[in-house]
């Protein structure tokens, strides 16, 4: 497996590892042929057989990348820190496009905006509720990680549960918000507006699961007794990340 | 070979992190798309041998097959063949040799890239397999990707997983590059190739991301029905082809940064000579990167906007020869003086300068808005990028396996077939694509299977274009089979046999083991992998 570096740092056998592989078959099975299968085929049993195939693989693959990841030393220490930022820019890349689809349509309507079909008794007190929600949880996960400095596992474990509570209301509300609205007969092919409010909404929210998984990751990892830092670090940065891209999307798709 | 473990070991290959081995997984995959591309290429020639229909069955559904075989050729050969052969396999191949580290920074993340890549290629070729072949050209363009039978999803998940193939690397080098050169390597002493990959990757970084975001609207609203490119509903079709070509003109430079990188190390090398006006050359490959992304439009003149959009875009798109001028006059310099060894890298080296000679020049009357206007979607455009970006970037393919051929097989490539592949190659090239400049010029306009309501003569240029075609592919079949040859009955080579400067040969094995060098690579200000003069 990938351990690297035995005497002086010098490595004499070829590395292998075996989950890159799993995740991208679980990625291909579960995404793209369940999509193909539901979407193109109009084939329930297609999507489910390849999501059957699909979820073990990717879980067993993120499994085994979490326990290789925490267990073996890396040929330099503490570069996740830095790439993590990289990766970043180019999200910021995509929700970029999407804003960039939006302020399109947005501006191109002039006064006809929202356009038809558009309920006219919007929430627009949930979003704050919802934003209240996400920066407390960004708090909560910087008290685990000062927790975590202070070699307090037991405190960083509650703290990052509490967060992972709190993200989970938060994608409750999104839920919530959803099937209200689609109950009002506003749904994602409804109009230019609520193309882009789903698709907007529901990218970020995708984001927020994938936070929520790596919260989970930290934390099953920490109750294993496995703690690296620079992961804590990085799931943290993330994390504001995604908090930070709520303020945008909150101000520009609910109150623009 | 170190302490290596010898032997050909199956699960030490496809659950490999090591980046050589990584890089060869990439080079199998993208020779195979090449591959099958060429081959649809050969259809799309033969088709356009007479104006009417030739080998489509009949002009109802010809149409579609035509475009079956035009989605393949451009989406495999760009996606499939030039971002992976070159960002893939050289870069992976590559950078962490000609830098002294022993690996990547994130090596699982390295093979998830590759395989996610494979993935790409898979989801490309159930092309032949699904009975709704996707038939949207490389660009996919809406209405008609929303509206066509062909399988749209395809396509876009052949994007995405290729795309996040490419982000997920890029992320991997650029931290690989900043954080784990050999000490004592500053950033005036790096390897042209490693600077062509690193301004290339930042493009990937920023760019690839918003051709996923395009690709995933169009995919919203052929299957959930959504309005994005739908203007009777409040979308907008053009926002597609900004967004698209917002990506798709950096990448261009994606292919072009590292494979004028390629030629830079192999004219050094053969020349025995530094590399002339580094520093102008290296700005230059800066230049572009802030350059790059305002210049999109000039594939948009002719969709109606306003004259002071196109006019700033052709001003920027003009500014754009600067950069690679500077390239230009570094690479042709970097021979100047120097004792030239003419083999086979340096033939392909000399036939690519040629060919960014034609490809730059055709591409000044594209960039200006009053000529573009008459030859945009003709032919002339097709050959114009063939020139410069097919096969400029492929011969640095060929070239790059051609020049490490000793590194990566530990045995000498057969020099005398090599050559004929090579004439073949770039007989052929010329053959096919000179022809359709100038039809191009007349009037032929791209992706056209039935010309028939032209003139009758552009039929002729069309034969000469496909025998130059079946030229080029006869070369293919040489250089591939005389790798695949000397890979197994090639003269043993030793660890220099250019006696070149740079890391990769001076301080590694042939082949490198696992961990590159023998001992750990330190150097000092002096040392540079183009210091022959010493
Ligand atoms: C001096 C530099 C260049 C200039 C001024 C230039 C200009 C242009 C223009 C204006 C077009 C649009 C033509 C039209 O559709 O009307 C075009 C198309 C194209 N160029 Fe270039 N170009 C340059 C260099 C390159 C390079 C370096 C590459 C690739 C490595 C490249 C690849 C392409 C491709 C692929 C297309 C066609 C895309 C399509 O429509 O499918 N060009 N070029
Ligand atoms: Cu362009």
């Amino acid at each position: 497996m990938a351990n690297s570096a035995s005497g002086h740092g010098h490595v004499h056998h070829w590395e292998t590892s075996v989950a890159p592989l799993l995740i991208v078959g679980g990625v291909l099975f579960l995404v793209v042929f369940g999509f193909i299968g539901w979407f193109s085929y109009n084939s329930a049993m297609l999507a489910i057989v390849s999501a059957g195939i699909g979820t073990p693989l990717l879980l067993a693959g993120i499994a085994k990348w979490t326990g290789e990841a925490l267990t073996h030393k890396p040929l330099v220490e503490g570069l996740s820190p830095i790439a993590l930022p990289i990766f970043i820019v180019s999200e910021v890349f995509i929700f970029l496009s999407l804003f960039a689809a939006y302020w399109t349509m947005r501006l191109s309507a002039g006064p006809d905006w929202p356009p038809a079909g558009t309920p006219t008794n919007m929430n627009l007190r949930l979003p704050i509720i919802m934003t209240v929600i996400l920066v407390a949880s960004s708090l909560t996960y910087h008290v685990a990680e000062v927790k975590l400095e202070h070699n307090d596992r037991g405190g960083f474990i509650t703290w990052v549960l509490i967060s992972v509570v709190l993200g989970a209301v938060f994608l409750a509300c999104t839920v919530y918000e959803y099937s209200h609205l689609m109950h009002m007969k506003f749904s994602p092919s409804t109009n230019a507006y609520s193309s882009i409010f789903y698709s907007i909404t529901g990218f970020h929210a995708s984001h927020v699961l994938v936070g929520l998984g790596a919260f989970l990751t930290v934390m099953l990892a920490a109750v294993k007794g496995l703690t690296n830092q620079y992961l804590a670090f990085c799931v943290g940065l993330y994390w504001h990340f995604v908090d930070i891209v709520w303020f945008f999307v909150a101000s520009q798709v609910y109150y623009w | 070979m170190s302490t290596a473990s010898s032997g050909f070991k199956l699960s030490e290959w496809i659950f490999t992190t090591d980046h050589k081995r990584i890089g060869i997984l990439y080079l199998i995959g993208s020779i195979a798309a090449f591959a099958v591309a060429g081959i649809m290429a050969l259809l799309i020639r033969i088709e356009q041998m007479s104006p009417g229909a030739t080998i489509v069955s009949d002009v109802y559904t010809g149409g579609e097959q035509y475009n079956v075989w035009l989605y393949f050729h451009g989406a495999a050969m760009i996606l499939g063949f030039l971002i992976p052969g070159l960002t893939g396999f050289a870069a992976n191949y590559l950078i962490p040799l000609m830098i002294g580290a022993k690996d990547v920074a994130f090596p699982r993340i390295n093979a998830l890239s590759v395989w996610l890549f494979w993935a790409g290629i898979v989801l490309a070729l159930l092309t032949f397999v699904v009975p709704d072949k996707p038939d949207v050209m490389w660009t996919g363009y809406p209405p008609y990707s929303i509206k066509t039978g062909g399988n749209l999803a395809l396509y876009v998940f052949t994007v995405h997983l290729i795309g996040f193939s490419s982000i997920l690397a890029s992320v991997n080098f650029l931290v690989t590059i900043i954080y784990m050169r050999a000490p004592g390597m500053g950033w005036m002493q790096l390897n042209m190739f490693i600077w062509g990959c690193f301004t290339a990757l930042i493009i990937q970084l920023v760019f690839v991301p918003v051709l996923a975001a395009a690709v995933t609207l169009l995919l919203f609203d052929r299957y959930l029905g959504t309005h994005f490119y739908d203007p009777a509903n409040g979308g907008d079709v053009l926002l597609y082809q900004n967004l698209f070509w917002f990506y798709s003109h950096p990448a261009v430079y994606v292919i072009f940064l590292p494979a004028m990188g390629i030629f830079y190390e192999i004219y050094a090398t053969m020349a025995k000579n530094r590399i002339f006006n580094y520093k102008a050359a290296v700005y230059g490959m800066i230049g572009i990167v802030l350059v790059s992304g305002e210049v999109w439009v000039h594939h948009l003149y002719y969709s109606g906007m306003p004259d002071w959009i196109r006019i700033g875009q052709m001003v920027t798109t003009l500014l754009i020869s600067v950069p690679v001028g500077l390239m230009t006059i570094s690479l042709f310099g970097t021979l100047y003086r120097g004792a030239i060894t003419f083999n086979i890298p340096m033939y392909y080296g000399v036939a690519a300068l040629y060919l960014l000679l034609i490809g730059g020049l055709t591409g000044i009357p594209l960039a200006m808005t009053v000529m573009s206007v008459h030859l945009g979607e003709t032919s002339f455009v097709h050959a114009h990028f063939h020139f410069i970006m097919g096969i400029f970037a492929a011969f640095s393919v060929f070239a790059a396996v051609d020049f490490w051929f000793p590194k990566i097989s530990g045995r000498m490539l057969h020099e005398g077939r090599a050559k004929i592949g090579f004439w073949l190659n770039f007989i052929g090239v010329n053959v096919t694509f000179w022809p359709l400049f100038i039809i191009g010029v007349d009037g032929m306009p791209r992706r056209y299977w039935d010309y028939s309501q032209f003139p009758a003569y552009f039929g002729n240029y069309h034969k000469v274009a496909t025998i130059g075609a079946f030229i080029v592919a006869t070369g293919m079949i040489i250089t591939i089979s005389n790798w695949l040859l000397s890979a197994v009955s090639g003269a043993k080579a030793s660890n220099n046999p250019w006696g070149s400067k740079s890391l990769e040969w001076t301080h590694t094995e042939t082949p490198p083991g696992p961990g590159n060098f023998p001992q750990d690579v330190v150097l000092d200000g002096n040392w540079s992998p183009y210091n022959y003069s010493k």
